[in-house]
Formats: C-alpha cells, structure tokens, sequence
C-alpha cells in the first residue's frame, strides 16, 4: 500500500513539475481583470467625450486617441508584472523563469510592427485620421503575440489570441456597421476587444488561476 | 515489493527526480535555468548532474558565447531509463488498485 502512495506522490510530482514548465500563462488573470478594466473606462471616457458631452470642448484627437491606449498599455504591462512577481515570490520560483524567457523570445517579434506602425502614427498617420487602422494593427498583432505563445500557453491564451486575431480580420467588413451604431469604430473596437475581451478571460481563467498559485513548490 | 525494487534508484532520489523531468522536457537546460527552476544549491545541483552524468544519463556541453555556459540534455540511455521509471511507477499503482 505504501509503494503504491509512495509512487502515486512521485508520479503527481513529475506531472507537477512537467506542467509547471511547459505550461507558462504570460498573462494572469488579475492582469486581465485590470488590462479589462482599464480598457472599458478606457474607450468610455472617449465615447463619452466624443458623443454624450464634450468634456474637452471638442473630439478626442487622434494622437490624444493613441497616447491614451499607450497609457493603458503600460499601466496594465506594470500591473501583469506586479501579479506575475507576486505569484513568483508566492510559488518560490524565479521571476524571470525560463517560462518567461521563452515567452518574451515568442512575443517580442510581433511587436516590431504595431510599435513601427505606431511611430509612423504620431509622425504622419494621425494627420489623415487612421485610427481604424492603427486599431486593426494592434488586435491583430496582439492576438498574434498570444497565439505565438500557444504551444506552451493554456488553451484559453490561444482562444483569446484568436478572438483578437479574427476580430481584426473582421473589421474591415464590420467597421461600417460599428460606426452606425456607435459613431466610432475605432473606440468601440478597443473597448470589445482589450477591455471585454479581457474581461471574460479573467472570469473564466479565474478559478484555475487561484488553483495553480496555490500549488507548492516541488523538489525543494 | 518485486516492481518496487526495479525502480532506478539513481532516479528514485527526489532531486535527481527532479532534474530529470525538467531535462525530459526539452531539448537541453541551462544551469542557470536549471537551478532558478528547481531552488536548488549550487553543491546540490552540481552533485546530483555529476552522478546522473557519471550514470551516462545525461550529456553535458560546454559553450562560450558572452561568458562559458554549460547546458544539460538526456542522453538516449537516460531517455529510455526515465521512460521505464515511468512505467515502473504506473504498474506499481495498477497493482495496488488490484
């Protein structure tokens, strides 16, 4: 009886520690929640400047439109670092985990063209109000990044990188139809996407989230 | 009893366990990552690769890139040893649920 719990604990082990190094969640929940958050009042104080009363006496511009989500972009970078180092210190393993390395290396390549695109934007992009394709360049490569992680990812990371992803390549059809009923595509967009997209996310990986954390560390 | 002593005991031991799954992963692990990942001392470590290495269970290699680097990965012995380590451990389960 003993051999058979002695080799079920070592079996748990291995799995444990087999899991917890192929599988690595560049993004946490808590992340999600706040990048969600942030995003809603985000795209809401736009739409509501834009379209309720004009708080700013006029339109939201398009470079203010882009330093906007360039804020909430590094607000919730600080905040997935924050959760990713809470949860590090919290398990006993390193932050800069090879899970971590292995995912920067994924993500990083996709990026170099929201950043270029972003860069031309503020230089001559904003003049013919491209917003709606400086949106569709982030979704895609967003969800691009995501999905780059997919191999040692949770499956909900690469859902999420794929609703992103087909809601860019849905929006050159979808775009007109959003502007009728909101009068602003590009802020709508945002909002779907970052900040609801986000939100179920966190919903539905909370749970497993807050199991995982509480796992021990092995091989001590 | 007779499963339980076909286990290897060079694995059997909890750190060396350890470094075997991790190795079993992937292709080949750094030292660097290797003892970020398992919270092991530097003597620890260092001793149980030795042992595992002396075993012919894992490949040491030796790079210098910035700074000498040295990698670890399972040979095609400690692949094998670690897989039959696994199916040990589940018949030892399989008879105990009899």
């Amino acid at each position: 009886m003993d051999e058979r719990l002695n080799a079920e604990e070592n079996l748990r082990v291995i799995r444990q520690l087999m899991e917890r190094v192929t599988v690595y969640r560049a993004i946490s929940a808590p992340t999600a929640l706040v990048g969600g958050i942030l995003s809603i009042l985000a795209a809401g104080a736009v739409y509501y400047n834009n379209e309720v009363q004009l708080v700013l006496g006029r339109a939201v511009r398009p470079r203010e439109f882009a330093v906007l989500w360039i804020v909430v972009l590094v607000l919730a970078a600080i905040a997935n670092a924050y959760f990713l180092w809470r949860e590090a210190a919290r398990s006993g393993r390193p932050f800069v985990s090879s899970g971590m390395k292995l995912a920067l290396q994924a993500i990083t390549p996709n990026l170099l063209i929201p950043a270029a695109f972003t860069l031309w934007f503020f230089q001559t992009g904003y003049l013919g109000a491209q917003e709606l394709e400086l949106v569709t360049v982030w979704v895609a490569f967003y969800g691009l990044g995501l999905l780059a992680t997919a191999l040692f990812a949770p499956r909900s990371l690469a859902i999420l990188g794929w609703a992103f992803l087909l809601t860019a390549l849905a929006t050159p059809v979808l775009s007109e139809w959003i502007d009728r009923l909101t009068d602003d595509a590009p802020d709508t967009i945002m909002g779907l996407t970052f900040g609801l997209y986000h939100l179920i996310y966190a919903i539905t990986t909370w749970p497993r989230s807050r199991r995982m954390a509480a796992g021990r560390p092995l091989a001590e | 009893m007779l499963e339980f002593n076909k286990l290897d005991k060079a694995i059997h031991e909890k750190g060396r366990l350890a470094i075997m799954t991790l190795l079993a992963t992937r292709v080949s692990w750094s030292y660097g990552d290797l003892k970020a990942e398992l919270g092991m001392s530097d003597g620890n470590l260092i001793t149980h690769l030795r042992t595992l290495h002396k075993l012919g269970l894992v490949a040491t290699t030796k790079e210098v890139r910035n700074r000498p680097q040295t990698s670890y990965s399972l040979t095609r012995k400690g692949r094998s040893a670690f897989t039959e380590y696994l199916r040990v451990l589940e018949n030892i389960i399989k008879v105990g649920k009899r």
